[in-house]
């Protein structure tokens, strides 16, 4: 505080300082008085002896802190008088930063609010989701990893033997239905533990969360609702609280609502309702299994933790042995490999959205890097024409320090202003970064990654915008301070001062840095345009149907209260659920806008995943086959293309006729050339809806064309299409002739209008599903990485231009000479191209060389293409080479115009 | 070279100031002063070393300083050891005393080769 005050009271400071002076120089004085001295001679004496007032005054202000602060703000000031002489500079090197810092920033708030904000959960490092990997089947996708799910009674026998976790918690995410007495609504509906709510330590936006006294049997039943259905349902109704609605015929009071960070337990959940019971609560076998969560305890590792789950849940299974595979092993994932790795949610069809951020970051930090070397290049030209200044200074006494603190202020201040246009660029860029981020989460969920409302210039990514004004103030200020440190600037004085080879030194360094920017914005465009070659190659995958116009209806499994542990398959196979599935695609047949409707039992796309093992008479082997259950309309909801015979007809679908239409696949492995037509297939160990399994034939009656059941990305299953009334199936497509979307509400009534209990789980476009599994994420990092590889060409052209500019004009000497003597323009403008040539030469090279080396960290974002894809290799350096020498014509024309009578009076 | 050489004296300089103004509070001349009488005029401490020496301390907070009225009336800035200064001076003290035991040491032992 001192120090501050004296900052701002300088002539108090002045004042006492040169009381303290004088009243030494008195006390002196006195004393050789009082020593028998003339006080003339006294005076001489001291003054002598003192050694100059001013001079001890500048010293010991030297020693002082402000002095150092004023130093800092003249050199600043002195920066930022330097730069407006020189605007065009100035301004370039400004736009050049703040490209780097703004696209670094824009990156990092994704980073960070994914990363370290995306559960807003209190101490969210230690939150851990327990997986468990079947290792009996290593499974046809490579992945078998899946969130452990338990019954709630096991949950606390975790609770109570584990030593690694500070709690765990359960969660089950349900449909309901709810009602008011007047209006019906269905809500996405997480039960949880009466803990969870405390477990999270998210305050809640009004009133309360669940608490423990909730999950007391007889306890008063309540919920709490989530932002986003307080606003889009209720309207923001601020007397909410305490309203009473039926939630699956029960009556709950409504005590708190969520604010809208809050997406814990369900990514989509609209209302959170406690589960009831206590530690003496019986097992409830019929009853689903929940998810969980947990936090280590601290200094836990995942390591340790996973062991002492793997314990524990292998103590449960061989009470349990149905509930878990075979042979497995249970581990601990961490909540944000969980979000983001390629296992997240609950498909394999995430992609891995973690290694994507990691690369991204990658990319922004060598676009920063571009953009540093970019500045300090131009700093360095501007400080060869300013050696004449530095040499002057430095022979009036300035240390080599002091020239480095003048080089460095100046271009922090090039960095402050950088930083101020970067953050108003970042946020620009950050309102388009919601909008493009990818959809995640299962079927019965799934909404957009993170918190929308985190993005911004929040403290976290501000800071981070400065720290990294402060590391592109050094990296780029460094070169020229590092030139002039070591420079000796003895000739400069003498009169060398500007001339062809007076940067020789330089001029490398200068090269250099053109050579590195050449060659990260290759590995940059490179990295782009293999995800950009991949993700055309997946758009481009033929699907084997036409997802366009199709809504997807599925009927949620109703288990809550279905207490009689009938399956949905088994529920829709009697003939009651068998007439109620009739009538209501009769209903939605009638829908305006609806063109076909078909019952089936998968997700065209990315089902099925397995299947039983089929064989036709007279084969040797057998094949995994996927069961596509489903009516003779799939073909025109679907566009599926047959290749031989017919599809099901009407009459074998409503008799439950065991035929079949088989995939192509199939049909190639089996009977290769032949026709199958009218053949037999065998179907090992058939499951139809009722529980006894055999083996099944199926009279083979067409071929169809391949439909993909893995996403775009991987091999498709061979496949059979049997009548929905042999295998069971409870879904819908709908082919319709208006935005799929649009129609959801409607099909919700007519399911309604057939059975006031029926629940829709999910209504959504069947091209929604295509774009969160497989497109979003690999478009949305191109939708990243392409303008970050478009600033860099940017930045290269500028970074090549200035240089070569820059070259021109210490070479005007020569040129004028050269032209003096009879050199032909056409030469002047091939020495000007050959030498950009050169550089650009030599940083495709390099850059070509280190993207061979680093493209393979890019493997996980890419398909379809090799990492080292020569035809993207060969593109991107052709493109560079024409740009490069693009900006090398404007500096080479300009050298050509060169009037030698006026280059040679420049002396 | 000369650098070093200036940094050991500078370091001398700000303990023997400490030492002095551990005896009781005292301003810039009475230091002097007092300087020269302890160390039998060894030392003739300069004002343009002193004052910044003294400055340089008080920003350190090792010395705080007060305006008092002096021996002769008149206003005097009196510096005063501050806890920090007395843990840092005795730190130094011991360093400094182990430093010239071991200078001695080496002196004494190239005397007997």
């Amino acid at each position: 505080m001192r120090r501050i005050r004296r900052l701002f009271h300088r002539s108090h400071t002045e004042k006492e300082l040169d009381q303290e002076l004088r009243f030494h120089l008195d006390r002196q004085i006195t004393d050789y008085v009082a020593a028998g001295i003339s006080p003339e001679e006294a005076r001489r004496r001291a003054k002598l002896e003192f050694g100059g007032l001013e001079r001890v005054k500048e010293e010991v202000r030297d020693t002082r802190w402000e002095t150092r602060v004023e130093i800092l703000l003249r050199d600043l000031r002195f920066g930022l008088r330097n730069l407006k002489k020189d605007r065009r500079f100035a301004l370039v090197a400004i736009f050049a930063l703040a490209l780097g810092i703004g696209a670094s920033t824009v990156v990092f708030s994704i980073f960070y609010n994914l990363f370290f904000n995306a559960f807003a959960a209190k101490d969210a490092n230690r939150l851990v989701v327990p997986v468990i990997q079947n290792t009996e089947n290593t499974g046809q996708l490579g992945s078998n990893l899946q969130p452990l799910t338990l019954h709630l009674a096991d949950l606390d026998a975790i609770r109570e033997q584990n030593r690694v976790f500070e709690n765990i918690v359960g969660y089950l995410v349900e449909m309901v239905l709810a009602g008011d007495g007047s209006q019906m609504y269905q809500f996405s509906s997480t039960r949880v533990t009466s803990d969870a709510f405390d477990f999270y330590g998210v305050a809640p936006l009004l009133g309360r969360g669940i608490v423990t006294e909730d999950g007391q049997p007889g306890a008063p039943p309540v919920f709490v609702m989530s932002y986003k259905t307080w606003k889009g349902v209720f309207h923001e109704d601020p007397k909410i609280l305490g309203k009473i609605l039926t939630i699956d015929g029960e009556p709950r009071t409504l005590v708190g609502v969520m604010p809208q960070l809050f997406q814990a337990y369900g990514l989509q959940a609209q209302i959170w309702i406690p589960v009831t019971r206590t530690r003496d609560t019986p097992r409830a076998d019929e009853e689903s299994t929940a998810a969980v969560l947990a936090r280590l305890k601290p200094g836990i590792t995942l390591g340790t933790a996973s062991a002492d789950l793997d314990v524990i849940v292998k103590r449960l299974a061989l009470l349990h042995p149905d509930d878990f595979p075979k042979h497995f092993t249970a581990r601990v994932q961490s909540a944000a490999d969980s979000l983001l790795g390629p296992q997240g949610g609950r498909t394999q069809f995430h992609s891995d959205m973690k290694h994507l951020l990691y690369d991204l970051l990658a990319a922004v930090a060598m676009l920063l890097l571009i953009a540093c070397s970019n500045v300090g290049n131009l700093l360095l030209a501007r400080a060869t024409v300013r050696e004449k200044e530095m040499a002057v200074r430095s022979a009036l006494g300035a240390t080599r320090g002091r020239l480095v603190r003048q080089l460095l202020a100046e271009s922090s201040v090039l960095a402050m202003a950088a930083c101020i246009v970067g953050c108003l660029f970042a946020w620009f860029g950050m309102k388009f970064v919601p909008a493009i981020l990818p959809r995640t989460g299962d079927l019965y969920g799934g909404g957009r990654l993170g918190t929308e409302s985190a993005f911004g210039l929040n403290p976290p990514v501000l800071f981070f915008a400065l720290g990294l004004t402060l590391l592109t103030t050094l990296i780029s200020g460094l070169a020229p301070a590092v030139r002039v440190a070591r420079a000796d600037l003895q000739p400069q004085l003498a009169g060398l001062g500007k001339g062809a080879n007076g940067g020789f030194r330089h001029g490398k360094l200068r090269a250099a840095l053109v050579i590195a920017e050449v060659a990260l914005a290759i590995v940059l465009l490179i990295g782009t345009g293999l995800m950009m070659r991949s993700f055309f190659l997946l758009t481009r995958v033929d699907l084997g149907f036409n997802p366009k116009n199709v809504l997807f209806v599925v009927f949620a499994p109703h288990t809550r209260h279905d207490k009689t542990s009938v399956s949905p398959l088994q529920k829709f196979a009697s003939p009651q659920g068998l007439a109620l599935l009739r009538d209501v695609a009769e209903r939605l047949k009638a829908l305006p806008g609806v063109a076909h409707v078909s019952i089936e039992n998968a997700m065209p796309g990315y089902s099925p995943s397995a299947g039983p093992k089929v064989t036709v008479p007279g084969a040797m082997h057998t094949e995994e086959a996927g069961i596509f259950a489903c009516d003779e309309n799939l073909v025109p909801t679907l566009e599926l293309r047959m290749i031989r015979g017919r599809w099901l007809s009407e009459r074998e679908v409503r008799t439950a006729q065991y035929v079949g239409v088989i995939s192509q696949r199939l049909a190639r492995d089996f009977f290769g050339e032949t026709n199958p037509v009218g053949q037999q297939i065998q179907v090992k160990a058939f499951k139809g809806p009722s529980d006894a399994t055999q083996d099944a034939e199926f009279q083979i009656v067409g071929v169809v064309q391949d439909v993909i059941s893995a996403g775009p990305q991987h091999p498709t299953m061979p496949m059979i299409f049997l009548p929905y009334t042999v295998r069971g199936g409870f879904l819908f497509l709908l082919k319709t002739t208006v935005e799929p979307a649009s129609l959801a509400h409607a099909v919700q009534e007519q399911v309604w209008a057939v059975d006031r209990n029926e629940i829709i789980a999910l209504s959504s476009p069947l091209e929604d599903f295509l774009e969160r599994f497989t497109y979003a994420t690999p478009e949305f990092g191109l939708l990243i990485a392409a303008p970050l590889a478009s600033i860099s060409l940017l930045l290269v052209i500028v970074g090549v231009f200035s240089v070569m500019a820059y070259t021109v004009s210490l070479q005007t000497q020569e040129i004028g000479i050269r032209m003096a003597l009879g050199a032909q323009r056409s030469s002047i403008l091939q020495m000007i191209l050959t030498k950009g040539a050169r550089l650009l030469v030599a940083g495709i090279l390099l850059g070509l060389f280190a993207s061979y080396g680093l493209t393979r960290f890019l493997a996980s974002q890419i398909w379809g293409v090799s990492a080292t894809d020569s035809w993207t290799f060969t593109a991107v350096a052709v493109l560079v080479v024409a740009v490069g020498l693009g900006a090398c014509l404007l500096p080479a024309r300009r050298a050509t115009r060169v009037d030698p009578l006026v280059a040679l009076r420049y002396e | 070279m000369p650098e070093s050489k200036q940094e050991l004296l500078r370091g001398t300089l700000d303990m023997l100031i400490l030492k002095v103004v551990a005896l009781g509070p005292s301003h810039g001349y009475a230091i002097a002063q007092r300087l020269q009488q302890i160390s039998k005029e060894f030392f003739q401490v300069h004002q343009g070393s002193l004052y910044p020496a003294l400055h340089r301390l008080e920003d350190k907070a090792w010395l705080q300083a007060e305006w008092k009225e002096s021996e002769t009336g008149r206003q005097a800035k009196f510096y005063s050891l501050t806890r920090k200064g007395r843990k840092h001076m005795n730190a130094e003290v011991i360093h400094w005393e182990r430093l010239s035991d071991a200078v001695a040491l080496i002196l004494r032992a190239e005397e007997e080769s």
